[in-house]
């Protein structure tokens, strides 16, 4: 059993690491939310440089699963990244 | 009274006293609503990241405004009708971030993440 969890925790964790093989390594997602700690930049639609950060170079909008924004914050982003959109920020 | 933000994009060739024209046009109009504008930003021309009505680039001007519904009810039937205006956008929010600029200081913050990485 103890073996079995640990390959699981392994899929896991390159599931963290890339989308896909053309996805640029930039940005390392970290375990908890990026958006909740404290002293976390505010989600808004005129912040660009942080929406970018949670969508995919396609601009699609990256999944939490793989991001681990919580289910609030998720709310936010993709409303707001909406927003943009609508304004041709992104 | 609500607080909302309120964007406007203007065509991208529209010349800086037209822009000016515009300005006091909508603040005209809110004002005679009997709304307050509390700040006005303007963004500059910013590159669209698809085109809108063949535009590469577009003017965005930014209001912050201090008012009831009926203010965004006008404004916006005002702007449907503006050749000038390519898309508008109101936000109603809770609180104004009068600090932030998202829009003057990006290229400080693109050097710093490039140095970072």
């Amino acid at each position: 059993m103890p073996k079995r969890q640990s390959g699981n925790k392994k899929g896991k964790q390159s599931n963290f690491a890339k989308l896909s093989i053309f996805q640029p390594n930039k940005y390392k997602f970290k375990k908890t939310c990026p958006l909740s700690a404290k002293g976390a930049p505010t989600v808004d639609y005129k912040n660009v440089r942080l929406l970018k950060k949670y969508m995919s170079e396609n601009g699609k909008i990256l999944p939490s699963r793989i991001t681990n924004v919580s289910q609030k914050k998720q709310r936010e982003l993709s409303l707001s990244i909406k927003r943009a959109r609508n304004l041709a920020l992104i | 009274m609500n607080l909302y933000e309120h964007t406007i994009i203007a065509r991208q060739d529209t010349s800086p006293s037209e822009i000016k024209q515009l300005t006091e046009k909508y603040s005209k109009i809110v004002e005679k609503n009997e709304g307050e504008i509390v700040k006005t930003e303007n963004w500059g021309l910013l590159n669209l990241s698809y085109l809108i009505k063949k535009n590469r680039k577009g003017s965005y001007i930014h209001f912050k405004i201090k008012g009831k519904g009926n203010v965004i009810d006008e404004l916006e039937k005002n702007e449907a009708i503006d050749k000038k205006l390519l898309r508008y956008l109101t936000v109603r929010v809770k609180k104004f971030d009068l600090d932030a600029n998202y829009f003057t200081k990006r290229d400080d913050d693109d050097k710093r993440e490039s140095y970072k990485n």
